[in-house]
């Protein structure tokens, strides 16, 4: 699922229309994900809140720039590292300054097991495996699976290699298949049963 | 050494990363691998799963604190239309009409290729994705091309495996909530037993049980063209809040059967042949719009609630039935036509049926799944 084109648009109707309504759909489609994000790095909620402002107030003051982003994605998730970061440093908080330390919560972990056709016990597990994913591995996981970004900006975002990112997928699936596989061959004959 | 390898390929497949020879090297690794099959699917599943539409109120809240704040930092935002000046679209209306020009030649070309396509390849069309719900249970499904699809129970999408590519065409089967995403060169399609739906960029839902007496069509917002089997000709466009309601063939020729059986003047009168092409009728009414929280009944299902209102009670026992997966049997005239209203969100069967009991009294027995209901 590619976004970059919706948001592409968007920022078009900004930059040469200074499109308030583009503007205000902008806002509303990145701000729940550019808000997880800079929390996990701040760990405020309110300081998380007043960066996504900061981010979308420089939108608009370098909006006639805003057509030559080729990556829009990524230029919203670098622009939040780094004001965040820059926050940590004007604030002389200890707070870890590389991915490592950042927590990131995921929200597709509140699964409809009813929809998927997997039983609550699988889905505990599920839940269970990706909580316990190391911290960069979740954050590389989320940043991917749920935020839109692609592996390549991914790596750019958070100054990895490509094939770190290809790696710590990898380790994320096969977590998440281990819980499953063991399940199917308990389980293999239940499956089939209608679940009510 | 191919576990390892395995799931790198298999997750740059469900991100959407992994190159053609990658997808076809993790194919193989699969065959080789049968027990993995079903781990496969159910974590190609969970990845494609969305939780839940994305709530987007306090994105809004958010908005306006930020306008607050836009405000207090004395950032010039709302005095945008001096940078502007009116002469400016004056000045660009030739290229408007260059523009227009242009997009009037691509289209054409457009056309052309594909006309010239159609003729080359009329090998019918493989439908290869399926995706079906039992009744008594709902699915929601993400299309290749990002539109999403609730499907209510008892209900079968079909979609071919090249969906996106070249057209974007489903075959539906029951009842379904779509929100398409934009896209006005591949135009989606939706075929039912005895409507064509043809869509841009919309939400609408469509109740289009075979077994129904008639198919619904009900549009949320946007536009759609709705053509009827049997009057290719005839094109119905919908506007927003419009719902359109087409009696299905197989009930007109059901109905003709049980007229003919009646008549004992006309005997030996063929069932099956219809002397005229059937038109079916049709009706456009207006959406209603609960006065208390703006829903509108026809997608209440997606939020997991049954809603009726002013239905009768043979209508609705079809409902409950795809929605608890059991069987209902009305044996009595009167209650087959009494009007009901109401909402049903956790109650069992049971519950839901000894609410119904308040409004019109009746009795019930229940086997298993089966429920007789008399006066």
């Amino acid at each position: 699922m590619d976004q970059n084109d919706d948001i592409k648009r968007l920022l078009a109707a900004i930059s040469i229309n200074a499109d308030q309504v583009a503007y205000k759909e902008l806002f509303v489609l990145l701000h729940s994900r550019l808000k997880q994000f800079a929390y996990s790095i701040l760990r405020s909620k309110e300081e998380a809140e007043e960066l996504v402002s900061d981010i979308f107030i420089r939108i608009w003051e370098k909006r006639s720039q805003l057509t030559s982003i080729e990556s829009p994605l990524l230029y919203f998730y670098t622009t939040a590292k780094n004001l965040a970061i820059n926050r940590l440093n004007k604030q002389k908080r200890q707070l870890p300054h590389s991915p490592e330390g950042w927590q990131v919560q995921l929200q597709s972990i509140h699964f409809d097991p009813e929809q998927l056709l997997l039983t609550e016990e699988i889905m505990q597990k599920i839940r269970q495996a990706i909580n316990d994913l190391p911290p960069r591995c979740r954050l590389i996981f989320k940043l991917i699976k749920e935020d839109g970004l692609k592996y390549k900006e991914v790596a750019e975002l958070l100054e990895l290699s490509a094939k770190t990112i290809e790696a710590q997928m990898a380790i994320a699936l096969r977590r998440l298949g281990k819980c499953m596989q063991l399940e199917i061959n308990q389980l293999n004959p239940k499956m089939a049963i209608p679940k009510k | 050494m191919s576990q390892e390898k395995f799931w790198v390929l298999f997750s740059k497949k469900v991100a959407a990363e992994a190159s053609n020879d990658e997808i076809f090297e993790l194919e193989k690794l699969i065959q080789e691998h049968p027990e993995w099959q079903l781990a496969v699917q159910n974590l190609g599943d969970l990845w494609h799963h969305q939780p839940q539409p994305v709530d987007s109120l306090e994105a809004e809240d958010a908005y306006i604190l930020h306008l607050n704040r836009i405000n207090e930092l004395k950032i010039p935002f709302g005095d945008y239309k001096n940078e502007t000046p009116v002469y400016s679209l004056r000045h660009y209306k030739k290229w408007y009409w260059a523009a227009a020009v242009l997009l009037i030649v691509c289209a054409g070309l457009i056309t052309l290729l594909q006309l010239n396509k159609g003729e080359k390849n009329n090998t019918p069309v493989s439908y290869v994705n399926e995706v079906s719900t039992r009744p008594g249970s709902k699915s929601k499904i993400q299309l290749p091309d990002g539109s999403m699809v609730w499907l209510n129970a008892g209900s079968k999408l079909t979609y071919t495996k090249d969906f996106g590519k070249k057209n974007r065409e489903v075959v539906l089967t029951g009842e379904a909530f779509f929100d398409v995403t934009k896209n006005p060169e591949k135009p989606f399609l939706i075929q039912t037993n005895s409507i064509n739906i043809k869509v841009l960029g919309t939400a609408f839902n469509v109740k289009a049980y075979p077994e129904d007496k008639q198919t619904e069509t009900s549009l949320i917002r946007g536009n759609i063209e709705v053509t009827i089997k049997n009057r290719p000709n005839d094109k119905i466009f919908l506007s927003p809040s419009e719902k359109l309601v087409v009696e299905n063939i197989v009930a007109i020729e059901n109905n003709k059967k049980i007229k003919v059986q009646n008549s004992t003047s006309r005997p030996t009168i063929k069932e099956n042949f219809s002397i005229a092409p059937l038109v079916p009728k049709l009706s456009i009414n207006k959406l209603k719009y609960s006065p208390v929280d703006s829903t509108v009944a026809e997608t209440q299902w997606i939020n997991n609630r049954l809603v009726f209102r002013d239905e009768s009670f043979t209508e609705l026992a079809i409902r409950l039935e795809r929605w608890y997966d059991v069987t209902i049997e009305i044996n009595d005239a009167a209650l087959e036509e009494a009007r009901l209203n109401g909402i049903f969100q956790s109650e069992t069967i049971v519950q839901a049926l000894e609410a119904l009991k308040i409004s019109v009294p009746f009795s019930y027995d229940q086997k298993g799944n089966n429920i007789t209901i008399y006066r």
